[in-house]
């Protein structure tokens, strides 16, 4: 397999640096708009956090032809007085150079892993290159739990909106804190720290021709931290914004990589997934303090109209993976007007769990079973957008904890049917 | 006397000698058929338990392979199934070698031209066991994103997807079997121009307003859907 190593100007740069303190990834591809602030807000962590600690900072390009990693290699901090900052001590060396792989985000993490393990990195750090609201402290807070704490894996903890991050929400939070019992609120949050000893750990696993080279690798990141018992906490960062997204960003090709990981790796797993039942919290820093949100507009009777389409075109599939009884509970939804539709708890549980067996059991090829799901993901959503329309953020988080509790209920449902 | 008995007896002595020099081959036959027989028996016994190792079953009920076969009727495991139509293959072949064993000239030229077919016979039957699971493949998975699309005609483009292709994959095992190619070049022009042109009509005069209903529908709600949407999922 091909690696960034084999590049003889990157070996020339590791030859130069030799070994570094912190190591910081930012993958990219087309970002030149919005990375130059997402590196000054890296420059600036690291100058006002860590003066004295050596620190690389490493672009891992998917191949932009907006010249991303120009911006990279020209963004400095030219006052750093402005900012209430000394000099630093240490320079930050860059690192900006094309990754070697599938394209997505995951070969991007794998190179960073490789530069980490090369340079002998004791604390790494990832964001991403589209960040708006990325600030010096964000640097702090998951460089030092690794740092100073002793833990191995750093996961975010963001404000978001309450309708924002909803596969999050609905499928990879309740399923990972039910299955592997450790309350990572944000499991793909996308910015995280880690060890240098955890990027050597990730980097022998033979992944990288998966889903996990795209969008899967950050829920693969946090549940082999998880399931291989490394030290795991999370650090409050404030808000997300990110860039506008792109509305090309099919959701189904977004569920199936992210869904299908999730469910890969409950077949790495099963040993240590099976016995868990019930949940704890991991702990946590940072300073968490209300933020305030952009407003988030939302097509509630699309997303139930897709549903519908499903209810009345994929029943084969359904009544398959669902088996009679809860595709009966599905059906009975589809009859309900759109401001009574309700999609309960308990439901939707039995649902993330029957598609997880039906994907262990190989029921049908994993393209069709994972991106059958999205209608229901949409009607679910739909339903949870009206149950908290009128809701603040507090309380839309009690009703995501109110599912993550059905989750941990039902585990028994799903270890009894995993055969 | 003697002219008469030698009139009698010659013919005779002309069948046992032909009778003398039939039998090897006829004992050849029988060799042959019980031999190969025996030989199919444990082959497909092979086959079978080969199949049910690799969860071919499994792999058929996923494929729609299973599904298809209880719609003709036919109730035995995929395996099994499988495992009988290479053993009556064999049957066959394992016939036509002992037939031709005998050595009678217009036996052999049956059997000579039943084994030039063969190959054909088998490439049709692959390109139509492959075009069935592709042309399902394609077909569901046209169904899932267009309704994930929010497309209101999705069962209907996933079939006519199917059925396009179903029917290129018959023409192609026509085509590979020999029966009648120029018929089948015809019809199966005559049949997809014939699709196209109806689409036309239907679109372009009979049903001008109701595949104007139909392109308004999905306009104005990918239009309303794409103003108002700004939800992140992930």
């Amino acid at each position: 397999m091909t690696t960034i190593l084999e590049r003889k100007e990157v070996r020339e740069q590791i030859g130069n640096i030799r070994t570094t303190d912190i190591l910081v990834g930012i993958p990219s591809y087309n970002n030149a708009r919005t990375i130059g602030h997402v590196v000054r807000a890296v420059q600036a962590g690291l100058a006002k956090y860590f003066p004295d600690s050596k620190a690389v900072l490493v672009n891992s390009d998917g191949g932009s032809t907006d010249g991303t990693m120009d911006v990279v290699h020209k963004t400095a901090i030219e006052d750093y007085q402005a900012i209430l900052l000394h000099h630093r001590i240490q320079p930050i060396h860059k690192i900006a150079t094309p990754y070697m792989g599938l394209p997505g985000k995951g070969s991007a993490f794998r190179a960073v892993f490789e530069l980490a393990e090369a340079l002998d990195a004791r604390a790494c750090v990832v964001v991403d290159s589209d960040l708006r609201s990325i600030t010096p402290e964000w640097i702090e807070l998951l460089v030092k739990p690794v740092l100073e704490g002793g833990f191995d894996y750093v996961a975010p903890l963001y404000h978001r909106h309450k309708y924002d991050g909803t596969i999050t929400n609905s499928i990879v939070y309740p399923l990972t804190r039910a299955l592997y019992g450790r309350r990572v609120r944000q499991p793909i949050g996308g910015d995280f720290g880690f060890s240098g000893k955890l990027a050597a750990f990730y980097l022998s696993k033979d992944v990288w021709q998966t889903d996990v080279a795209r969008f899967g690798v950050d829920i693969w990141m946090t549940t082999t931290a998880l399931a291989n018992a490394f030290k795991v906490t999370q650090s409050f960062l404030g808000a997300k914004i990110h860039d506008a997204k792109d509305p090309g960003a099919d959701l189904s090709a977004m569920l199936y990589q992210v869904v299908g990981a999730a469910f890969d790796l409950m077949e790495t797993y099963r040993d240590v997934w099976k016995p868990v039942r019930g949940s704890e919290p991991v702990a946590s820093f940072g300073f968490e303090y209300t933020v305030g949100l952009e407003q988030v507009t939302v097509n509630v009777g699309r997303m139930i109209n897709v549903f519908r389409e499903g209810l009345k075109n994929l029943r084969e599939i359904w009544l398959e993976v669902l088996g009679n009884g809860d595709f009966h509970e599905v059906e009975r939804l589809g009859a309900l007007g759109d401001r009574e539709f309700r999609f309960p708890l308990a439901l939707w549980t039995r649902v993330v769990y029957d598609y997880a067996i039906a994907y262990h059991k190989k029921k049908l090829p994993v393209q069709h079973l994972i991106k059958s799901i999205t209608p229901l993901y949409l009607g679910k959503t739909a339903s949870f957008i009206m149950e908290v329309e009128s809701l603040g953020q507090h309380e839309a988080e009690a009703e995501i904890e109110k599912l993550c509790l059905e989750f941990e209920n039902n585990k028994e449902y799903l270890v009894n049917n995993w055969k | 006397m003697t002219d008469f008995l030698n009139l009698v007896l010659e013919p005779l002595q002309e069948v046992f000698s032909a009778f003398k020099a039939f039998v090897p081959n006829l004992l050849a036959m029988l060799v042959i058929l019980i031999i190969g027989i025996l030989l199919a028996r444990f082959l497909k016994a092979v086959l079978v338990r080969f199949l049910l190792a690799i969860g071919f079953d499994s792999w058929s009920d996923r494929m729609g392979i299973t599904t298809l076969m209880r719609k003709g009727d036919l109730w035995a495991k995929p395996s099994r199934a499988l495992g009988s139509i290479f053993f009556w293959t064999l049957i066959i072949v394992v016939l036509m070698t002992g037939v031709s064993a005998l050595n009678i000239h217009a036996i052999d030229r049956l059997v000579e031209q039943f084994f030039q077919y063969l190959p054909r016979a088998f490439s049709a039957i692959l390109i139509l066991i492959i075009g069935y699971v592709l042309a399902g493949f394609v077909g569901r998975a046209v169904l899932i994103a267009a309704v994930n699309s929010g497309y209101h005609y999705a069962k209907l483009l996933a079939e006519a997807i199917r059925l396009l292709l179903t029917v290129l994959i018959l023409a192609m095992v026509l085509e590979q079997l020999q029966v009648a190619p120029g018929i089948v070049l015809a019809a199966f022009s005559i049949i997809f121009g014939g699709i196209v042109a109806a689409l036309a009509i239907s679109f372009g005069a009979g049903g001008i307003d109701a595949a104007k209903r139909m392109i308004e529908r999905e306009t104005a709600e990918k239009r309303a859907g794409d103003a108002k949407d700004d939800i992140e999922h992930i």
